[in-house]
């Protein structure tokens, strides 16, 4: 079943959203197709909300990622006219940048050459009959040795068990060095390929593959669990939000699940307050400090305060203050008493982290109501994805036939039920959001709740009828008339709460900046937010007036001017209907 | 029992060590392990540990050459890089191990680092302190401690 099965690939609420819009994707609609849609343009967001959907990233499959890998090494391969194995490990220095590879590599490439251990001229291993292994210390004829560009002979078992005992400790092993300690001459894939066993050659090939992602500032893995995707993201294009094909939503910056409108630290903070594992993340907290650099947690059990990250980050730094090891010396005090940090603690930045942790901790009472709610809301959004799966699996098809309607035309059910798991995300973090909004700013509370009370109910309205009311035309045993009614209403329900909570998850992003000016105005803002505009063609159909139409600009053929904005559903109706066209509720 | 599974290079190694000991150095095997070195190291000339004996006891785990050997000073010493249970602070025995790395050439880095103690990577605090804040009273206090510990006995 085709369209089914789009319909799962696209399990993602922005392409959805297109593709509802455009009128002319997936479904391979002609006209026929989108009749019942609405624009939900407003003129003066519309370009926020156009940049936000438009997609500034892609998704990596493994294959898709060693393509990439495979092609920037021949890039550089070829540019730099070095061999495939060089360039690999040049890349994975400059952290697969290929821009920073050739700006390094022209600006002074000796230079590049010495820091990453590749030699200009290979040094062939001496010449004789038999060599001495400098691990095994033992004679071997010279066809039984091997050596890296340098030359330094070591037999074939010795540098078996250097590469795989390397391999064994983790990605370090992409920086391997000839064993000789004078000599820094790169081991690279190459020799590898040559030497090592087949499971070493697998794992290095998958360490390979790792770096290229996890040091990659342009890719990320998927963070769900079980997922082998990877995100190549456009660097600096605003929105984080992420939907991967195996259709978990996270955020780019944090890997946290998505969680528009709270922002990282906080939902760092509230995800950090609800672990199971606090108590082990309190031990962490007070036992160990992040690497600066790579922010993995680091325990000192013993030993001086000149700190080496292990391999791939290997900063060196300061354990007091944190400060990179190279900024001390003399000049700081040497080791004992890092003056950097004496000065930073009268200055009080070191009290003051540790006194916000103390304060988190006293609001136990307050944390467990916004917790609760937190939580509730994350339960009624897995038991709508349920509802969502088993809508498409099979209540789709029985609907169909009840209601002699095509699939492709039950399409907005299924954005229905998308909204509400979107919507019950949304509601879920304003909880996470309202935890952390300041207890003295009483008007910004006040407003936020107001608009959290408004976003549930009108939430409810839209799971209503995309629950209770849809059961009807699905237990009805032949068509019913007015199930085009229903379509009209469901999917404008659809719009005006996607558009309400649109709305609301920009007002908290830009942290109800609103508010504070005068109440009026902010309520004024918000009843504008709530509305859409109902376009109706000659036809009868609804025009599609989508935000990435690839019919032409949005329409935004009327103004303002022309439309009323029913009390009762918020529907912007035309000037010349005194019913409101979604609720029939009187102007 | 002793040296039938022993890898080759351990006993080159070996009687290397015993045939030709690097000045100043004496490493011997016991009887009842070959991985396990009885070491002793003479306070370098010109340096506070001059005139002592320093015992030593050095193991090879099972994974040697490809890992670093285990050293640790028996005899109590007063250094920055040594701490009061005897363990070293030695860049060589930790990340900048190489397989091409020998027990000759760890005992002599130790031999050297007596020489050229190096407070600024201390591995204990208040003699590192003490070093840095006054060296002559350290040194001196190191020359006390091989007196009472290193010497005669």
């Amino acid at each position: 079943m085709d369209s089914e099965d789009d319909m799962h690939d696209a399990n993602d609420l922005d392409s959805v959203e297109d593709d509802f819009y455009s009128g002319d994707t997936g479904m391979g609609s002609d006209d026929g197709d989108a009749h019942y849609d609405f624009g939900d343009n407003e003129s003066d967001d519309s370009d926020d909300i156009t940049s936000r959907q438009q997609q500034n990233y892609t998704i990596l499959s493994e294959a898709d990622i060693r393509q990439h890998q495979e092609e920037d090494i021949s890039r550089v391969s070829t540019v730099l006219s070095i061999p495939r194995y060089a360039a690999c490990i040049l890349l994975r220095h400059y952290n697969w940048s290929i821009s920073r590879v050739h700006d390094e590599w022209f600006a002074d490439e000796e230079r590049v050459r010495k820091i990453v251990g590749l030699l200009e001229k290979p040094v062939e291993m001496p010449n004789s009959r038999e060599l001495t292994c400098g691990i095994c210390f033992e004679n071997y004829p010279c066809d039984c040795m091997n050596s890296a560009s340098c030359g330094h002979p070591f037999c074939l078992a010795c540098w078996r068990g250097y590469i795989s005992t390397s391999i064994s400790d983790g990605p370090g092993c992409l920086m391997l060095r000839c064993p000789d300690p004078s000599c820094s001459a790169a081991v690279g894939q190459d020799i590898v390929e040559l030497l090592a066993t087949d499971e070493d050659k697998e794992k290095y090939s998958r360490y390979l593959l790792r770096s290229y992602v996890e040091d990659n500032r342009k890719i990320k893995w998927c963070p769900a669990p079980g997922c082998e995707f990877a995100v190549e993201f456009v660097i600096g294009s605003g929105n984080y939000d992420i939907c991967c094909s195996c259709s978990y939503n996270f955020c780019w910056n944090c890997t946290e699940e998505a969680h528009r409108p709270v922002d990282c630290v906080t939902v760092a903070k509230w995800i950090l307050k609800n672990s199971a594992e606090s108590e082990n993340m309190n031990w962490i907290l007070a036992n160990s400090k992040p690497c600066p650099k790579c922010k993995r947690p680091i325990e000192k059990n013993q030993g001086c305060m000149h700190i080496t990250c292990t391999p791939p980050c290997k900063f060196e730094f300061c354990w007091l203050c944190l400060g990179p090891w190279s900024d001390h010396g003399e000049r700081t005090g040497g080791f004992y008493a890092c003056n950097r940090y004496e000065a930073a603690k009268q200055e009080g930045a070191y009290d003051e982290s540790e006194r916000r942790r103390e304060m988190a901790k006293n609001s136990l009472e307050r944390y467990t109501h916004y917790y609760e709610r937190w939580a509730t809301n994350q339960s009624s959004r897995q038991k709508a994805l349920a509802d969502l799966h088993s809508m498409q699996n099979e209540k789709l098809e029985k609907l169909s036939d009840r209601q002699s309607q095509p699939e492709s035309q039950l399409k907005f059910i299924i954005e229905a039920w998308l909204q509400i798991v979107e919507c019950r995300r949304v509601l879920k973090w304003t909880y996470a959001y309202g935890y952390y909004l300041p207890e003295h700013e009483h008007a910004k509370r006040q407003f936020f709740e107001y608009l959290q009370g408004e976003a549930e109910s009108g939430l409810e309205r839209l799971h209503q009828c995309a629950e209770k009311e849809l059961q009807i035309y699905l237990d009805a045993e032949s068509p019913m008339k007015d199930f085009n009614d229903f379509r009209t209403k469901l999917a404008g329900l659809t719009s005006v709460t996607r558009n309400y909570f649109e709305h609301l998850v920009q007002a908290l992003e830009t942290g109800l900046e609103d508010v504070g000016s005068s109440n009026s105005q902010a309520t004024c803002s918000k009843s504008s937010s709530l509305k859409i505009l109902g376009n109706k063609s000659k036809s009868g159909k609804i025009k599609p007036a989508g935000t990435n139409s690839a019919s032409g600009a949005p329409s935004r053929s009327m103004d303002d001017g022309n439309l009323w904005s029913c009390d009762h559903c918020t529907f912007a109706n035309p000037k010349s209907n005194n019913t409101c066209q979604m609720c029939e509720h009187h102007r | 029992m002793a040296s039938s599974n022993l890898p080759p290079r351990i006993i080159k190694e070996t009687q290397r060590l015993l045939s030709e000991p690097a000045p100043g150095i004496s490493a011997s095997p016991s009887e009842e392990n070959m991985r396990y070195f009885n070491v002793m190291i003479l306070g370098p000339a010109q340096s506070p540990y001059e005139g002592g004996v320093f015992k030593l006891e050095l193991f090879l785990p099972e994974e040697y050459p490809m890992a670093a050997p285990k050293v640790r000073f028996l005899t109590k010493i007063y250094h920055p890089n040594i701490d009061k249970l005897g363990r070293i602070c030695l860049d060589i025995l930790k990340d900048k191990w190489s397989p091409a790395l020998q027990i000759r050439t760890v005992l002599l880095s130790i031999q050297a680092l007596l020489s050229a103690p190096n407070p600024d990577d201390p591995l204990s605090e208040n003699i590192a302190k003490h070093w840095k804040t006054n060296e002559a009273e350290a040194v001196e206090t190191a020359r006390e401690w091989t007196r009472l510990y290193a010497t005669g006995a």
